[in-house]
């Protein structure tokens, strides 16, 4: 008897969470298609008008894009350098400036809290707005050309690096600190003996990281006029001169594909990994 | 840096002779490796400026240009931003629709290109090869090529975040499925189920968690890339921002940029809150 109703009651509570988890996923799909719902709405998109376009989109990419001009290449060399230029600066002046706001914010190095709260505010505001942005407030305020495309990776790598540092310095082993500071060594001596060296890994992998981000944020900081390859892309663009852009594009694809294997060798072999 | 990092420090203690010199070279190699580094990144790093054309001139003119800009864009000019709830609703709006017709191809083109599920490993190799292209390819390039298509608007930025986002999930979904248990595969096709069936009834379920999280994983970025796909005018908040910048009402472009910091910053929190809930 009493095993019967222990059975009915599990039985019950199952069917209770069953009926639980059917309510959740049902009002759950229902608020997804009021979103979507909203957002057609809201963006005008109709699948039929797509579709209708879908004809024109293969047109233009096998008639005008394709094939790239190899021809083009040439035309695509020296703004892909300024490119590569512009990207390293950016890193190396974001990897030192970066150290300052990893110290500030990193709360086993700064105890005070509106300090490191400060420092991770202005870090996070230049992450969340996105390169591109930076690039076209500072071609408005420098005017069109490397100089506003390296202020603007510069700042976007701050964005990244500085929390990364942070984050990095707050990761290190207390003891070896604590052992550096137990020989009477001043904050200076403990920074450089016993924080720094457990720091520099991070710094090295987070560093090299950005520089090859920053080769595919500076193809589209260049579109908006920061210079490099994607300035020169977009001319192509604007002049129609569309297989002229493919093969642009197919430029910065394989200097991607490039960077991103050298960085990341040379990283393995300064930190010493196979 | 790193490499004093490895050097052991000091000699084997063997109590020889030349082991205090030995000791004073051993510290001495990796020391050196370091600072050689450094000066190498220092000389690159004139080399690129001077390459850039910015000497010390150029870099003073451009430090006044930007302290004049500053100037002149301070205070922020609120009186634009009621004028700019719409275009930052149209973006929310125009990364959700890109990023629902991405998972939507994704997993056709996913379950295409598994190794498990692939009508043969030509086509899988090559719709693997298609998402490492749509992956590299920036989104706002893709924008671009698909204004050449369709004509300016938010179509344009649509397609852009669509096919931006297939490299991503396509690949994902794809390793998602290669992950499910064969098994269940197994039973569904014993049973006598087509391979649509197989897909809908074994293999998606199975990798429902990874889907749904990297699917709104992929929201979060598409509301950044759709706050900038309006600078090139493919819809969105990102046209605002060009225009203002254009015109030179530089206080106008600060508030745009404070409106997408604030729309990609609060988009970030909602979808950081509806992954944890997913896991």
């Amino acid at each position: 008897m009493r095993q019967d109703r222990d059975v009915a009651r599990a039985i019950e509570r199952i069917r209770r969470e069953n009926r639980r988890q059917w309510l959740v996923q049902g009002v759950s799909v229902v608020i997804i298609v009021i979103i979507i719902w909203w957002a057609v709405e809201g963006t005008g998109f109709s699948l039929r008008a797509t579709f209708r376009g879908i004809p024109n989109i293969v047109q233009f990419m096998w008639e005008d894009l394709l094939p790239p001009r190899l021809a083009a290449t040439g035309r695509y060399l020296m703004p892909a350098l300024e490119t590569l230029y512009m990207s390293y600066v950016a890193a190396v002046i974001a990897a030192f400036v970066s150290i300052g706001f990893g110290i500030l914010g990193a709360s086993n190095l700064v105890p005070n809290p509106v300090v490191r709260y400060g420092s991770r505010a202005v870090v996070s505001f230049l992450r969340a707005v996105p390169d591109v942005v930076w690039g076209v407030l500072l071609v408005g305020a420098v005017g069109i050309g490397p100089v506003a495309g390296v202020i603007a990776l510069t700042l976007g790598a701050i964005g990244m690096l500085g929390k990364n540092f942070a984050d990095a310095f707050e990761d290190i082993d207390p003891g070896q600190v604590e052992a550096v500071r137990a020989t009477g060594a001043n904050s200076v001596q403990v920074f450089l003996q016993g924080v720094w060296p457990q720091f520099v890994p991070a710094f090295i992998s987070w560093s090299f990281y950005r520089f090859d981000l920053n080769i595919r944020s500076a193809a589209i900081v260049g579109v908006v006029g920061g210079g490099g390859i994607g300035f020169a892309l977009i001319t192509n663009i604007r002049l129609f001169q569309y297989q002229a852009a493919s093969m642009g594009i197919l430029f910065i694809f394989g200097m991607i594909l490039v960077i991103e294997y050298l960085t990341a060798r040379s990283r393995d072999a300064i930190l010493g990994r196979e | 840096m790193a490499a004093s990092m490895r050097a052991t420090p000091g000699a084997p203690g063997d109590g020889g002779p030349h082991a205090a010199v030995l000791a004073g070279y051993a510290r001495l190699g990796p020391r050196l490796v370091t600072w050689g580094i450094l000066v190498l990144v220092v000389v690159l790093l004139g080399y690129s400026l001077a390459q850039l054309g910015l000497d010390l001139q150029r870099m003073a003119r451009g430090a006044s240009q930007l302290g004049d800009f500053l100037d002149r864009a301070f205070p922020p000019d609120l009186e634009t931003l009621p004028r700019l709830w719409g275009p930052a609703i149209a973006t929310v709006q125009i990364a959700i629709i890109g990023t629902l017709l991405g998972i939507v191809l994704s997993l056709v083109l996913g379950a295409l290109a598994a190794s498990n599920l692939t009508p043969h490993a030509v086509v899988g190799f090559l719709l693997k090869t298609f998402f490492a292209l749509t992956r590299a390819i920036p989104a706002l390039i893709w924008a671009l090529l698909f204004i050449a298509a369709v004509g300016l608007g938010s179509l344009p930025g649509i397609l852009a975040l669509g096919v931006n986002s297939i490299g991503m999930l396509g690949k994902i979904f794809a390793e998602a499925f290669e992950e499910v248990d064969p098994g269940v595969i197994e039973a569904i096709r014993a049973t006598g189920g087509n391979p649509l069936q197989v897909v809908l009834q074994g293999v998606i379920p199975q990798a429902m968690p990874t889907l749904v999280s990297w699917s709104i994983f992929r929201l979060d970025i598409n509301i950044r890339y759709s706050s900038i796909l309006g600078i090139v005018g493919a819809g969105g908040i990102g046209w605002e921002l060009s225009r203002a910048s254009r015109m030179g009402d530089y206080p106008s472009a600060i508030t745009v940029t404070l409106v997408i910091f604030l729309t990609v910053y609060l988009i970030e929190l909602v979808t950081d809150q509806l992954r944890r809930r997913v896991q």
